[in-house]
């Protein structure tokens, strides 16, 4: 999965890691300063630490690792863009997340200057990599789809910033639906399918995903969402109706597919990652539940709204938390053991102690469910806030064990 | 020849196992590893330690790797 010759330094991928749970905290914070869920500015602010601060900062540092790993073309300059995508998407997210709450069009207007400038870097970062790539597998394709829904949801997003600063007469809620369907829908779905086909059989030793699906599966999701954007902005209901229908078929195939090849797994024993996968997999059926229970029109505004926060939340982050538990104590062990065989190199399941890992499964399991509850009981929330607080704490601890591990051991090979 | 089945176990025990192995090999000894998916990673570390493989893709799914020291 690795190349030590590709591969970009640890410290690449370790900063976006690192970083990223301090957005958790910062969502629990502002969410903890309202009195319901259902606050608009808190939920757009909140929202957008979550998405943007820890998803997509994840997901941006694991891609400067997937690219040379999975299609061999490792980003250009991978320590500049690293910096140039890191600064601009943390201190932009602060700036967003500050304009919603305050309503300061300065800060909107700096968000969408920061953002759009390490968007530019990040995309086309990533797109010169793949442009090079000499191989064309389906996993390219997943990637380079990924890429093109995150610069449609990065252009809306702008869009729509802009907007909300300057006041400007805009069709809201058509931009808004089609901003979160090409975030959600496009840059997470895809960019998670495209690392669980690499992650899921190597880690959890299930049998590849089927060749079908994994090389039919992206671009099938793309048009459908294609169509969802033509349905939505000019108002062909019947083609919006099937739209959702396709692209739930897809979503719900995919967490079947996953679901299925884990039970099929080589080694039948109790892992956290797995865990996580299978809560993550669960969440999206969910998803697709309420979503279709959404099209009942009394029910369509709450449900909606819930079909959000139970992807974000059970669907991403449990998919997210899943996949660090594996990457960052292999990275660690891969980067310390290279060369061949060292004295003082740790054991990988020593790297983060697997009893964090499952108090973190049984956390967000706490959290997951207190969000439910808060949506018919607003006093749970105070749970749901709690639990992503601690969640936050947790993980940073685990990241800043395997780092400070890193650096111990690599500090006593050197002087060896 | 020496034989290691490292068929079934989680990354990164076939890395360990391997490099494990190849530290025990006599100067003309080949290492032939069986192993359920084919071990990108492991080529670069080959390279960086002196050894050449060769890879077969077996009917069943598995790979049959040789591995003997770079002349």
């Amino acid at each position: 999965m690795l190349s030590t010759e590709q591969a970009p330094p640890i410290t690449v991928p370790l900063r976006f890691f690192a970083m990223a749970p301090l957005f958790l905290l910062l969502a629990a914070a502002i969410l903890a300063t309202g009195n319901s869920f259902t606050d608009a500015p808190l939920l757009l602010a909140a929202t957008h630490c979550l998405t943007l601060g820890f998803i997509t900062m994840v997901m941006a540092g694991a891609m400067q690792q997937i690219l040379p790993v999975v299609i061999g073309s490792p980003m250009p300059a991978s320590k500049s863009i690293a910096w140039l995508t890191l600064l601009p998407m943390s201190t932009g997210t602060l700036s967003l997340a500050g304009g919603f709450l305050y309503s300061n069009p300065a800060l909107l207007y700096a968000a969408c200057l920061i953002l759009g400038f390490g968007f530019l870097i990040f995309i086309s970062a990533c797109l010169i990599a793949i442009y090079r790539a000499a191989a064309r597998t389906s996993t390219q394709f997943a990637l380079l789809l990924a890429i093109l829904t995150l610069t449609i949801t990065a252009t809306l997003g702008i869009i729509l910033a802009n907007g909300y600063a300057s006041g400007t007469a805009l069709d809201y809620s058509k931009l808004t639906a089609a901003h979160i369907s090409m975030g959600l829908g496009g840059w997470v779905i895809l960019l998670i399918a495209g690392v669980s086909y690499q992650v899921v059989p190597m880690f959890q030793l299930t049998p590849n995903y089927p060749g079908w699906f994994s090389s039919g599966f992206a671009p099938a999701l793309f048009v459908v969402l294609l169509l969802g954007l033509v349905a939505r902005w000019w108002d062909v209901i019947s083609l919006g109706y099937l739209s959702a229908g396709l692209f739930w078929m897809l979503a719900v195939s995919f967490a079947i597919i996953t679901l299925r090849l884990q039970s099929q797994r080589r080694r039948r024993v109790a892992d956290a990652t797995l865990s996580f996968f299978r809560l993550g997999m669960s969440s999206l059926l969910c998803v697709a539940l309420l979503s279709t229970l959404a099209l009942y029109p009394p029910l369509q505004e709450d449900l909606t709204t819930l079909s959000v926060v139970i992807f974000i939340t059970g669907f991403a982050l449990s998919v997210i938390f899943g996949m660090l538990y594996k990457i960052v104590p292999f990275l660690v062990w891969f980067h310390l053991f290279r060369g061949g065989v060292k004295k003082g190199v740790p054991n990988m399941k020593s790297i983060i102690p697997e009893v964090w890992m499952w108090r973190h499964v049984q956390l967000h399991r706490a959290t997951l469910l207190a969000i439910l509850t808060a949506s018919i009981w607003n006093p749970a929330r105070w749970l749901a806030i709690t639990g992503l607080a601690l969640q936050s704490i947790l993980l940073s601890y685990a990241l800043f064990t395997a780092i400070t591990i890193y650096q111990r051991t690599l500090k006593n090979l050197t002087n060896a | 020849m020496i034989a290691l089945d490292v068929r079934g176990l989680p990354p990164p025990e076939p890395f360990e196992q391997i490099m494990l192995a190849l530290e025990t090999l006599i100067k003309d000894d080949v290492l032939r590893v069986l192993i359920h998916r084919e071990p990108y990673p492991l080529y670069e570390m080959l390279r960086e330690s002196g050894y050449r493989h060769q890879t077969t893709a077996l009917p069943d799914g598995n790979f049959s790797i040789e591995i003997g020291r770079a002349s």
